[in-house]
């Protein structure tokens, strides 16, 4: 099984005392100069890096029409421009109220997210109002390029095991594609290094020769693998800086594809190609509403992506580096061109794609600063799909961990974009003989076919003389019969019986 | 044949209980230990079969040197014994029939006799037994002196014998049995004769489960007259009706019961009878069934209604329905039928043999079987390969479009055909050269077809599609496959 990659956000108890905020440090002591860096004031030189104090609102899916509970954890962060610091998205993420200290100063400034990208787990902050201890502090710098296997990089922050400022000291050790755990479902580029990550370091930059070339992010813990954590690197950082410049952030671009390494002979035979060749990857599923839906079929044989040749495994060569074939999409926008030399049918073709985000496999992702949806209906409680929701309720039928798990890929959102799942029964006289059924798709409610929540509440407003409401269920034969009189009459009571403010909550 | 008494029998039983007649049943006379060797399948590398084990039980001896054992005991066996209790004397056995289901085998001996059985006094079935009794659990200590224990009767239901899902009926008896000398499968006896075999016992509640009598019977008849038939299935999930909201919807009366027809499977008994979903089972053989789902039994008090439709009844047999569907009421024959194992998606059980599968130059493809899914472990539900445990969830979707088994790619067997697809595992098969693949057979077939010496094999999942070699397999599954991972049964096709 695969080990779970933890965050690197230090948890605190719910609503850190605000005196906190007065221990704060003096500044380090001076150390001498190592690998050949300039000799610069350690005080000036870390000045850009702030300890970030994150108070949060988390939602229960299980209740969703609670208010949130509060809860908190801090990380780091540092100033790129003027006003303007960067951070992971899981040290700001779901915010209630957000303090930047710094180095040497006992001032609390407040903050507030600017832009925040789950997908890539980046966000830039901003003081709420811009304070002139920050306007002589010299913002980092961003280094142009990945660095090297086996160079010497330090990561400064305010990780656990002290107050103070940190810096620990390793090497580059393996540059690769890693799942993003604050999303649970992207894939980008990250940098694994052996220097120390702690909690508490998330946000924090990762130098090297005083430039930024990555930002402390996630690790495993000690049971898993030892000195192993992962830094976001400059590509994403870049993409995400270029993305938000228009004002707003549009995600990253996705071929919605995937793709089959072509090492056996007979597969490359049959697929039009030298049996001895080392390049082209074979096209082996193809999202249809994916930006190569149309374009792209399954048994196509990419050879060329951008003018970069595609070798057998499925790496290509961007500036001398080898790296997978989706690195040259991870750098690109929506709306951008992408070109590729395929075989299709054994012969060579030429297509063009326009690059979109996808978007079917948020459902899988995680969720933030939302507030989760539901409509409550004669105790039924109706909730739309989603990974919060699949974490924290029970497994469910083997029917909704199939719509689940299988939602992109069976491209099932084209029956369903949002499938709804009846999550819980509040018991009452009106629902006795209903409890057993949570855990279920929804079907059809008084003849509406569901295919997201809002179909819910309109199909239960929706008079079609019958004196009762008909729900079904996915894969149950028997329907869900409510008494339309007594589920009007049972409302008001369930709604006060159970603390609930109102009957739904839709966006 | 006429029971040869042997003095030293006679006097022994005298001792133990003097009041019985020397030809009256009794433990030593009408019970045998019955060792079994099992040996079954490995469903993970299905050309070989797993370690074997030996269990030991009792067997019921009944007329014609036969001897009842339950089949959970005969499962995979490859050697079976009869051992007589007190003088240990063996005699090489072998399984008459089996039936997984109603949780019975009889064994009968493999071969000559000679004097094994003199002196010895077979059962009779106490078919009229009424649930309000004394019974006898019969057991033998090691050293083979019987040990009888009386426990009392005094509850019927219907429970699962041996596998899940399989509901028949018991008789529950409470009363202190002490399991002897690592044995299960107790014979239970009441007035001499044989009254049930003890399943189960709880010795914390003291609650034996025992299989009654009248079971014993239904199926020694089955086997007395080939073919064997077994019992029969209705072929549609029946829920009660309990809810006042779905009464009034259903337009039921108050003062009927009845469950509710859903999920019917198609082409059997339940669809083949017209029965439709939605449809309220009243009555069935003009036995009332209640809300719940109960009908009065006239032997057996409340009862719950599927015996009627199942183990109380026979294969081929015609129940009337009495059903209500939308506000009418209606009579409708329904003839019986048996769903077999093979006809499902995948077999519910698979005892005595291995799963179908075929090897192509180390590609591994079998029939899917919830044996090879319960590989995973207990959690197996949570654990095997989803897409699989989905299946096995949801055949009757499968068995719409067509199918009869699920093949699928269970593994690879790196051979030199093979670079590149040596990870792939647990792929559904959906094509072979062009040709739907609804079971091993058809993919042996469809694999006499390649296209220019290439096999094009398709999966529903990631990797879609991949190409093998035609001539490298066949000379890989000649040298290779035998050579290097030591199969010498590439196939196994019925």
């Amino acid at each position: 099984m695969k080990p779970s990659l933890r965050f690197l956000r230090a948890a605190t108890a719910a609503l850190l005392p605000a005196s906190l905020a007065t221990a704060q440090l003096a500044p380090p002591p001076q150390a001498p100069a190592a690998d050949g860096e300039k000799t610069t004031s350690l005080g000036r030189q870390y000045e850009g890096i702030v300890n970030i104090e994150c108070n949060t609102l988390e939602v229960d899916y299980r209740t969703p029409w609670n208010p949130a509970t509060p809860g908190g954890g801090s990380g780091t962060g540092f100033l790129i421009a003027e006003n303007l610091f960067m951070t992971n998205a899981h040290v700001v993420s779901d915010a209630s109220r957000l303090i930047i200290r710094k180095v040497g100063d006992p001032t609390p400034y407040r903050a507030r997210v600017k832009h925040i990208a789950h997908d890539c787990d980046l966000a830039l902050l901003e003081l709420v109002k811009p304070a002139a201890a920050f306007s002589t502090v010299e913002p980092l710098k961003i280094a142009e390029e990945v660095p090297k296997l086996d160079t010497t990089v330090k990561v400064v922050g305010f990780p656990i095991g002290g107050e103070r400022i940190s810096v620990t000291r390793g090497v580059v050790s393996r540059v690769d594609y890693q799942e993003y755990s604050h999303s649970g479902a992207d894939q980008h580029l990250a940098i694994q290094i052996d220097a120390a990550i702690n909690p508490g370091n998330s946000g924090g930059p990762v130098l090297q020769d005083n430039m930024v070339v990555g930002v402390a992010f996630q690790g495993y813990s000690g049971d898993v693998a030892q000195n192993t954590g992962y830094m976001i690197p400059t590509p994403v950082m870049r993409r995400f800086l270029k993305d938000v410049e228009d004002g707003k952030y549009d995600r990253f671009v996705d071929l919605s594809i995937s793709h089959f390494p072509l090492m056996n002979p007979a597969q490359r035979k049959a697929l039009g190609l030298p049996e001895d060749g080392d390049l082209g990857v074979m096209v082996a599923s193809v999202d249809s509403e994916g930006s190569a839906g149309g374009a792209l079929k399954t048994g196509d044989v990419i050879l060329e992506i951008d003018g970069h040749a595609v070798e057998s495994n499925g790496s290509i060569d961007i500036d001398g580096e080898q790296t997978e074939l989706a690195e040259v999409v991870e750098r690109k926008f929506a709306g951008d061109k992408l070109s590729l030399k395929i075989i299709r049918d054994r012969k060579p073709e030429s297509v063009e794609i326009t690059l979109k985000g996808a978007s079917h496999y948020l459902m899988q992702a995680n969720r933030y600063e939302q507030q989760p949806q539901y409509v409550m209906f004669a105790g039924l409680v109706f909730q739309p799909m989603d990974k919060p929701l699949m974490t924290v309720a029970a497994p469910g039928s083997l029917r909704s961990r199939y719509w689940f798990q299988y939602f992109t890929t069976d491209e099932l959102y084209r029956e369903k974009p949002q499938p709804v799942v009846l999550t819980n029964v509040l018991p009452d006289e009106i629902n006795t003989w209903l409890r057993e059924f949570s855990g279920q798709i929804v079907e059809e409610i008084n003849g509406v076919k569901i295919t997201r929540l809002k179909d819910v509440s309109d199909a239960l407003q929706k008079e079609d003389g019958s004196s009762f409401h008909l729900i079904k269920l996915a894969g149950e034969g028997r329907p869900l019969v409510i008494d339309r009189k007594q589920a009007a009459d049972a409302q008001p009571r369930l709604l006060q019986k159970y603390g609930l403010g109102a009957s739904a909550y839709i966006e | 044949m006429i029971p040869f008494r042997s003095l030293l029998t006679a006097c022994l039983l005298a001792a133990v209980s003097p009041l019985l007649a020397d030809d009256a049943a009794s433990p030593a006379r009408s019970m045998l230990r019955v060792n079994i060797t099992s040996q079954p399948y490995n469903f993970g590398l299905p050309w070989q079969k797993q370690n074997p084990g030996t269990r030991r039980g009792l067997g019921a001896l009944l007329p014609g040197n036969r001897v009842l054992i339950t089949a959970e005991m005969a499962q995979d066996a490859s050697y079976v014994e009869l051992e007589a209790a007190a003088s240990g004397r063996k005699l090489t056995g072998k399984i008459e029939a089996v039936d997984y289901e109603l949780n019975l085998a009889t064994v009968i001996p493999a071969a000559d006799t000679g004097d094994f059985f003199a002196g010895m006094i077979p059962l009779a079935v106490d078919s009229a037994l009424k649930p309000k009794a004394t019974l006898d659990v019969w057991q033998f200590e090691a050293n083979g002196a019987p040990v009888v224990s009386p426990i009392e009767l005094n509850r019927v239901d219907l429970a699962p014998y041996f596998l899940d899902d399989q509901f028949f009926l018991i008789f529950q008896a409470t009363g202190g049995v002490q399991y002897r000398a690592g044995t299960f499968t107790l014979p239970v006896v009441h007035d001499g004769k044989l009254a049930g075999m003890l399943l189960r016992y709880n010795s914390r509640d003291q609650v034996a489960d025992i299989l009654p009598p009248g079971m014993i019977s239904r199926f020694l008849d089955d086997v007395a007259v080939p073919p064997y038939e077994g019992t029969p299935n209705f072929g549609a999930k029946l829920t009660g009706t309990l809810d006042p909201q779905l009464r009034s919807y259903l337009k039921l009366k108050d003062v009927e019961g009845g469950m509710l027809v859903t999920g019917i499977t198609p082409g059997f008994s339940a669809d083949k009878a017209g029965i439709k979903d939605g449809d309220v089972i009243l009555a069935i053989n003009g036995n009332n069934i209640d809300s719940r789902g109960y009908y009065n039994d006239p032997d057996f008090g409340l009862l719950a209604a599927g015996h009627l439709l199942r183990g109380g009844a026979k294969v081929g047999e015609s129940v009337q329905l009495k059903v209500a569907r939308d506000g009418t009421t209606l009579n409708i024959p329904c003839t019986l039928l048996r769903r077999n194992p093979e006809d499902y998606l995948v077999d519910p059980y698979m005892f005595d043999r291995g799963p179908r599968f075929l090897i192509l130059g180390g590609l591994l493809f079998q029939e899917l079987t919830q044996n090879y899914l319960q590989l995973a472990g207990r959690e197996w539900r949570d654990r095997a390969p989803f897409r699989l445990v989905y299946a096995l969830g949801n055949q009757d979707d499968f068995l719409k479009q067509g199918r009869r088994k699920l093949v699928f790619l269970s593994g690879v067997l790196p051979a030199p055909g093979l670079i590149g697809y040596e990870r792939l595992r647990n792929l559904i098969v959906t094509s072979v050269n062009n040709k739907p693949i609804n079971d091993v057979k058809d993919l042996a077939e469809a694999l006499k077809s390649p296209t220019d010496g290439i096999h094009k094999i398709e999966f529903s999942d990631f990797p879609k599609v991949i190409y093998v070699d035609a001539a490298q397999a066949e000379l890989d599954n000649k040298e290779f496959v035998p050579a290097r991972y030591r199969i010498r049964e590439l196939q196994r096709l019925d």
